[in-house]
């Protein structure tokens, strides 16, 4: 009799085990299917056209970017247009930016001067191709 | 040992030995380790070898006189792979007219090819008066390499069934099956869907899209395979679990007859997983025999199906532009998305198959008469929303294969008398199958059909214990008062499910679900035989003898109808002919039901012989 009841909850364990085997199984197919990502990442390198187009003393916001661009005394650089809180896109006045979904306020060169947001906006890189062409670096 | 043995004899399938148990196990285990060995050891791919070589005499392209380097005859490396063997093909049959970097017959490449004789179709070679050694030239030649030129075709098969059949132009057939898949490889390297310096696996070409990154498959099946040796080893092991847990009434006192009172103990308040299952039911109704399993087979299928169903619906894009990519990309992109695929599949065709078992079973016992009458036409109504969930999933893949199979069951309701263009333009949304279409045919698959599908199925269940239990035992055993308890319905429940979802995986494994190419217009070529799902087959051949209302309206809702009127018809069956196999009362609906699925049987294997 011990040997029957020892008997039968080996071979219980052993389907559960397998049983929970299978489960484990699945689960890491269902995180590998689940993981995949169909839509492709968005750009990092955006092609602006020829260096002619901004004159020095250009502040032009490109919104498909979005970033403002800038040519003032030390070259080209471009500042992010999105708020460091939670990702909208700030707008422009005169001279500081404002985020309409939290109130989040930069000042010209992107530094927070008002919350919830704490860090600033960032700067992108600006390079020129072989071309003479203008080529915003993002992240 | 001896007490193991005979616990054993009193389980589950009484009527088996020991010994062929036994023979079961080792047989099950032993597929399983071979599909393991399979998977570890794979046969060496059929690949393509220098042993190939191309003909020599084959087709030649008379060289210009002036040889520019993109002209030259390609230079083999040391060890030739199958690509560089289909580069020389290329060269010598392909290049003239697809140019050198298969940007197709553009003016760049008429002017660097052919110079003087750039306007090949008026040149002597290739105008209407051209000599025997000549053929006519088309303007329109198509490019062969770049991003989206082989979004025609499929997967490599389907390539290099094209190149065999319709390629070159002028002399379609006249490749070699080698040449063919030499040349389909050629494409594949030069689209970058195969590694420099690697063979094309011919037999794993059914799995390769030819417009998509290629992934690694290979490991997928393994874990596949693997799955369904665990769970057939947890099969093997719940199959010895069987014994029978009885509880026997007598006297009102219940005892439980192979072990101790410690198993019969039961929660005080039944959780609601309790619930799903009585407490016990009569041992002589759980007859596998008499039941087939088929009902409890369609309950877990359908609960495949809506699972695998909301994994498809993360990357299922329901617009005509998208649709049959979408199915390409969960084919082929995604990690298991094969099996997500095939699994639903297949899931999908065995419903209709254990729907129909069933129906069969519950004709041919005489449980359609009363009182499991209501249920019976429950159970019809069931079977024909599965046949509407099959038919606007198969409608869903959206390509070329469907296509046909779409404007036939849509037209058919034009020719339905005073409502049918009503009814079409509810299902169909416009004037011609669409982007409406698709929407709706999308809205009815995940959630319409399967609302009902639930509802009813769920309506169906409790109709089941309503009616007092799965089958009334036949009159001998009625004495029997033995019961089996929930643990044990639930071991056998868990033991089929196993068993199934092996069998399933094996078949999403092994065999593909069909795809075609993405809808064009006009349509391509490629649509080589226009079939219905198979379950539709039927009605297709039908149709090919009378007139479109009565063969693919008309007979089909009466035979609906006859399956309807059968409880009705049919004589009572007395109590004592219940709960066997073709009681003498029932024979009329015997004969028509058998008739009814012979008659679906034969029509759809005619169709398949058309």
């Amino acid at each position: 009799m011990t040997e029957d009841i020892s008997r039968r909850s080996f071979l219980k364990l052993a389907v559960q085990g397998l049983v929970a085997i299978s489960g484990l199984l699945a689960l890491d197919g269902l995180r590998r299917y689940l993981s995949f990502k169909p839509a492709p990442p968005p750009p990092k390198r955006f092609e602006i056209g020829p260096e002619s187009d901004y004159p020095p003393g250009t502040r032009l916001v490109l919104p498909e970017i979005p970033a403002v661009l800038i040519h003032d005394q030390d070259g080209y650089h471009a500042l992010s247009l999105v708020c460091t809180h939670l990702g909208c896109v700030v707008e422009r006045q005169v001279d500081v930016y404002a985020c309409n979904c939290h109130g989040s306020r930069y000042d010209k060169s992107g530094k927070v001067t008002r919350g919830p947001a704490i860090h600033s906006l960032p700067v992108f890189q600006v390079e020129r191709n072989q071309d003479g062409r203008l080529v915003i670096l993002k992240g | 040992m001896i007490s193991f043995i005979s616990s054993c004899r009193s389980s589950f399938l009484i009527h088996l030995s020991q010994r062929s148990r036994l023979i079961i196990a080792a047989f099950l285990i032993a597929i399983y380790c071979l599909m393991a060995a399979g998977w570890l050891f794979p046969a060496q791919a059929r690949v393509l070898g220098p042993e190939d070589p191309p003909d020599p005499n084959g087709p030649e392209i008379a060289a210009t006189p002036v040889i520019p380097p993109q002209l030259k005859k390609p230079v083999m490396p040391a060890k030739p792979t199958g690509a560089d063997l289909g580069s020389i093909t290329w060269w010598g049959v392909c290049l003239a007219c697809h140019g050198d970097k298969g940007q197709g017959l553009t003016d760049e490449w008429r002017e660097l090819a052919f110079g003087e004789d750039m306007n090949c179709w008026k040149s002597k070679c290739h105008a209407s008066n051209h000599p025997p050694e000549g053929f006519y030239l088309i303007r329109q030649v198509p490019p062969a390499i770049g991003p989206g030129t082989l979004k025609r075709f499929v997967t490599a098969v389907d390539l290099q069934h094209y190149l065999k059949e319709k390629m070159p132009w002028w002399k379609p057939g006249s490749l070699s099956e080698d040449e063919a898949w030499q040349l389909t490889a050629y494409l594949l390297r030069s689209n970058s869907l195969l590694p420099v310096g690697e063979e094309l696996a011919i037999d794993q070409a059914n799995f390769l899209a030819v417009h998509l990154p290629v992934r690694q498959v290979q490991d997928e099946r393994g874990w596949q395979i693997i799955l369904v040796g665990t769970l057939s080893l947890a099969a093997v092991g719940l199959y010895s679990l069987g014994k029978r847990t009885l509880i026997g009434r007598v006297n009102g006192s219940i005892s439980n007859q192979n072990e101790g009172s410690a198993r019969l103990k039961q929660p005080a308040r039944p959780s609601f997983f309790h619930h799903l299952h009585p407490p016990s039911i009569p041992l002589p109704q759980a007859r596998w025999r008499y039941t087939l399993g088929a009902g409890g087979l369609a309950v877990f299928f359908s609960l495949v199906v809506v699972v695998t169903g909301i994994l498809e619906m993360f990357f299922y894009i329901p617009t005509p532009e998208q649709a049959g990519s979408s199915i390409q990309v969960i084919s082929y992109s995604i990690p298991y998305g094969m099996l997500v695929r095939g699994l639903h599949f297949w899931a999908a065709q065995a419903l209709v198959v254990v729907a129909v078992i069933h129906l069969l079973r519950v004709v041919l016992t005489g449980a359609f008469m009363p009182p499991r009458r209501f249920n019976y036409l429950l159970g019809l109504g069931l079977l024909v929303i599965i046949l509407f969930l099959d038919f606007t999933g198969y409608v869903l893949r959206w390509d070329e294969g469907i296509r046909w199979a779409l404007m036939v069951g849509t037209n058919l309701l034009k020719t339905i008398p005073v409502v049918g263009l009503a009814l079409y333009g509810f299902v169909v949304g416009g004037e011609a199958p669409g982007l409406a279409t698709l929407n709706r045919f999308y809205a009815w698959h995940i959630f319409g059909l399967t609302l009902f599908l639930i509802a009813v199925g769920v309506w169906h269940l409790f109709r089941v214990r309503r009616d007092g239990g799965i089958a009334t035992p036949s009159p001998e055993l009625r004495s029997d008062s033995r019961r089996i308890t929930r643990d044990e319905l639930v071991r056998r429940e868990v033991l089929a499910m196993a068993l199934a979802t092996g069998g399933l995986i094996l078949a999403a494994t092994l065999f593909m679900p069909p795809i075609a190419p993405p809808i064009s217009d006009p349509p391509t070529i490629l649509t080589e035989e226009v079939r219905a799902p198979w379950f539709f087959l039927w009605i297709q051949q039908l149709l090919r003898h009378g007139g479109a209302f009565w063969m693919g309206v008309g007979i089909p809702l009466g035979a609906l109808v006859i399956l309807i009127l059968l409880p009705y018809i049919n004589k009572p069956v007395p109590d004592d002919q219940r709960g066997r196999w073709l009681p003498r009362a029932g024979r009329l609906a015997q004969i028509i039901a058998i008739g009814v699925v012979l008659a679906w049987l034969a029509l759809t294997v005619l169709e398949m012989l058309e």
